[in-house]
Parts: C-alpha cells; structure tokens; sequence
C-alpha cells in the first residue's frame, strides 16, 4: 500500500459517517470535520505510523495530502510500497 | 493590539440571522411554561424546552416552591460547605442520590458547573479522558480542563472505544465519558457495554444523564435503570433542570468519592447553592414523579409518537432517536434557518440547532413535547407541521 493510500484509509475508518473523498478535500471545511473528528484521525495517524503528532503541526493540516507530506518530511523511515 | 481591535475582533457573524430576518436564539419568553406560552403577547407551543414532565408549571411545584420562600427566604447566602448547607438542601441530596441509585449525592448551582469541575478533582496531567465525540460542551471544557491526554471515540461506537482502551495501559488512570441521552438527536448510549468494557480495561466510566433523569427507566430513574446496570462503579452528572423542571447539577459516586468531592471540589466548595424555594421544587417534583411517572411518562411517548409520524408523513428526514425527543434533519445552516423561521411563524417554538453546537452539516431542528401539552395542543401542532411541509414543498 503507498502512503497516500494508508493515509486515506486511516481518514476513512475514523470517521462518522462513509463519505466520498480523496487526498484534496478539505477536511475541516469540505467533509465538515469539526476539532474532535481531527482528533480523532489525528490520534488514529499517530498509531498507525507510531508516531507522535504535535499540536501546531496538526493544526496546519487541511487535507490528506498535508498528512502524506508531513510524514515524507518528518518521517523519512517510513517505507512507501 | 489596541483595545478598540481587541473588542472589534470579538463580534459575531449574524449574516444568517439578518438574511433571513429572524434569530431564534434569546427570545423574550414572557410566561411559564404553561400550554400556550407568550411570546410577545402571542400564543405558542412550547416544543422546545425540556419540560419532559411538564412539571415546570405544575401546581403542586409552585405551592412548594412558595412555601419553602416563606418559610426560608430568597436565599442561603453562602456555598454548600458554609450556610448554604442547610436541611432541603442535605435532604434532597441523599433523596436524588437514592433515586438514581447510589447513597450520596452533591448538588451544584448548574449541571454545567457540575461537569466543568468534577473531573479537575479526580484526573490528572498523567491520566487519559476517552470522551465521545459529541459529549455536551459542558464535559468537553470539563475534561480539557485537566490537561491531561483527551481522546474522543467515534460516536457510540463500541469497537472505536474498546480499540482505544486497548491502547490505554501506559496512563495511570483511564476515564471514559459520555451521555446517556444525545439531546440534539435522541439516540441513547449503550451504557451497559461501556460499563462492561470500562471493567475489562479498569477504566472508571462517566456518565452524563441530563437528559435521562425523569425521562428513561421504567419508574423514570434515568440510564442506570433503563440499563439495568447494579452497583455502578463509577461517576454520575445530572442537570436538574430538565425532566425534573428547576435547576442544578448533582454528581453522584459510592460514598467515599463524594465525601472526597465534597471538600476537595473547587466547583463546588466556593460557589453558592442553590436556594430553598428551589430545593424545595425539586422535593415537589421527585413525589410527583413517583406517584405518576407511568401516566406522564405514557403521554410524552405517545406525543412523541405522534409528531415523528405527521413529520415523516409529511416529508421531513428525522434523525433516528431512542428518546422522547424529534430532531428534524436540515441539509445545512441555511435550510435551518428557513425552515425554523416558518415553523415559528405558525406559533410554535422549536431549538433550531446549527455549528458549533453540532458538527458541521449536522444542523437540527429540535422538538421535545412535554406531558402538560393537552392533546388538542398536539392536534394542532400536527396540522401546522402539514401546513409547513406544503409551504416548502417537501412531498
Ligand atoms: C447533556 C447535558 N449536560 C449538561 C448540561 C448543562 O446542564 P445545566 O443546564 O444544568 O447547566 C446540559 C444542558 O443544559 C446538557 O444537555
């Protein structure tokens, strides 16, 4: 699985309800995710990737994309299929 | 900044409200909750307090309340640990504590401060909060008070909280928290697999029962009845100004945790009680509750009933809610607005709930229809709902 692809799972099983996105959508302003619900996904990232996400850099997320990127920078261990 | 900046950034966006001429919120109610109330001069239903009982208003509850006045006054003048301790007050604590299933209790001015103190005396920076998702404003201030590590799981979703759980070995003490009743949606927390995944874990479960109290269980004692859960081991919150028509909060654990609160709650300790005459209300109602839970507790269902079914048959999308509660489900803030300005217009007052008091693209319409409501009000109210629904054309 690539990153994008773990990364968009993790959103997907952590959410409320199913809902149709990709790695664009805005979380906050177009899946209506309010600061519990990134928490959630936040929390969820963090022990997927088993690592520990600060609050500044979570709170610069906006859409799954951010999320790949952050990891690629902060992350450069991790293995991308 | 300057001052001027600092005040001019702290304004509210009241675009909706102005675009539709209307604003639901703080209108100048000028009656009791009697069945019609007064809304600038005119007559409206009330579907939007949370008079479950319709006790609010009951005789029987203003005659004890202006007993209690005579009798004790206006007020204690002092907090509960000081004058404000006085003999409704230590009778009505034990009274609500044995009523919903423990042996003592404490009563707070507001349910709210109730939930926003209790946890900064019982967790710490070194513990985990497992909270639900869209746990009441008051518990969300509460647990982010401590701190502490807060991990909010998805909606009564049991396999989200037990994955949780399974995670929490490294804090030394784990709450969860959640509410019995969900007041935006009526869906009921499954409460009894909390306390049962709350004792595989160790983890001392939370439960807010502000909109259960008076409401749920068979003889109306709230979710610990309704679930049949024994000796609870963990922490109860109520409002008291909900089915049980008055005011307060009370929080109730085994004995020694509310001893413990008793003086190590700041909350609590330095903040005065609630007055006699209301005290005094609640005893009223706690014996009309007893005396005629089933006939009360019959008709709110029935109303209950009745609404959801013209609302249905009429065209609304309703949530899907397990308590006495009808929450019209809007596509958005906009639809809310339109559609609680004409149910408004027809004289009947709804809780239009919009973000952030619910998620985003989650806004409500709220209707509780209490017991004091005559059917003809329900009749009525039915025939409007019609009228409305024609109006939007929904069929
Ligand atoms: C679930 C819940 N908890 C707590 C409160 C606060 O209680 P109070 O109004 O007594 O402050 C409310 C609403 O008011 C509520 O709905």
């Amino acid at each position: 699985m690539t990153l994008e692809e773990r990364v968009l799972n993790v959103i997907e099983e952590n959410l409320e309800e199913k809902a149709e996105f990709n790695v664009n959508t805005d979380l906050r302003d177009e899946l209506g995710l309010d600061s519990f619900a990134m928490v959630i996904i936040v929390n969820a990232l963090e022990d997927e990737f088993n690592i520990s996400i600060e609050d500044q850099h979570y709170r610069e997320i906006k859409n799954a994309k951010d999320i790949v990127n952050a990891l690629r920078e902060y992350c450069p261990d991790l293995k991308e299929a | 900044m300057k001052r001027e900046d600092i005040f001019s950034s702290l304004s509210i966006d009241k675009s909706l409200a102005n675009k539709y001429d209307f604003n639901p919120y703080y209108c100048c109610i000028e009656s009791g909750l009697n069945d019609p109330i007064l809304i600038d001069g005119k007559e409206f239903i009330d579907l939007a307090s949370n008079n479950y009982l319709g006790l609010a208003a009951d005789k029987r509850v203003i005659q004890a309340i202006s007993v209690a006045a005579g009798k004790f006054g206006a007020s204690m003048c002092g907090t509960p640990i000081a004058t404000g301790s006085m003999i409704l007050l230590q009778k009505l604590q034990k009274r609500l504590a044995r009523f919903v299933g423990f042996e003592e209790s404490i009563i707070f001015p507001s349910g709210y401060q109730a939930n926003c103190a209790v946890f900064m005396s019982l967790a710490k920076q070194e513990d985990l909060i497992i909270i639900d998702h869209y746990a009441h404003a008051s518990l969300i201030q509460g647990v982010r008070l401590v701190g502490c590590k807060v991990k909010p799981f998805l909606h009564n979703n049991m396999k989200h909280l037990r994955k949780l759980l399974e995670k929490a070995a490294e804090y030394k003490r784990v709450f969860v928290v959640t509410e019995s009743v969900f007041s935006t949606e009526g869906s009921i927390a499954p409460f009894d697999e909390i306390v049962k995944l709350c004792e595989e874990f160790n983890a001392i479960p939370v439960i807010d029962d502000s909109h259960g109290i008076g409401v749920i269980g068979k003889t109306g004692r709230g979710i610990l009845e309704e679930k049949n859960i024994k000796d609870f081991n963990g922490i109860y919150t109520a409002s008291l100004g909900k089915a049980l028509a008055n005011a307060g909060g009370m929080i109730s654990a085994k004995s020694e945790l509310i001893e413990y609160l008793k003086y190590s709650c700041p909350g609590l300790i330095y903040s005065t009680a609630l007055p006699p005459p209301v005290l005094a209300g609640m005893e009223a109602v706690l014996n009309i509750v007893k005396e005629e839970f089933s006939i009360l507790s019959e008709r709110m269902w029935r109303y209950k009933k009745l609404i959801s079914g013209c609302l249905i048959d009429s065209g609304f999308i309703l949530t899907e809610g397990q308590a006495p509660i009808t929450s019209i489900s809007v596509r958005n803030v906009e639809e809310c607005a339109l559609m609680a300005k004409l149910i408004h217009a027809n004289n009947i007052l709804v809780t239009p709930f919009i973000p952030p008091s619910v998620p985003p693209n989650e806004s409500k319409i709220r209707m509780i229809a209490g017991a004091n409501l005559s059917e003809k009000t329900i009749d009525k109210a039915l025939n409007i709902f019609k009228k409305v629904a024609r109006e939007l054309e929904l069929k």
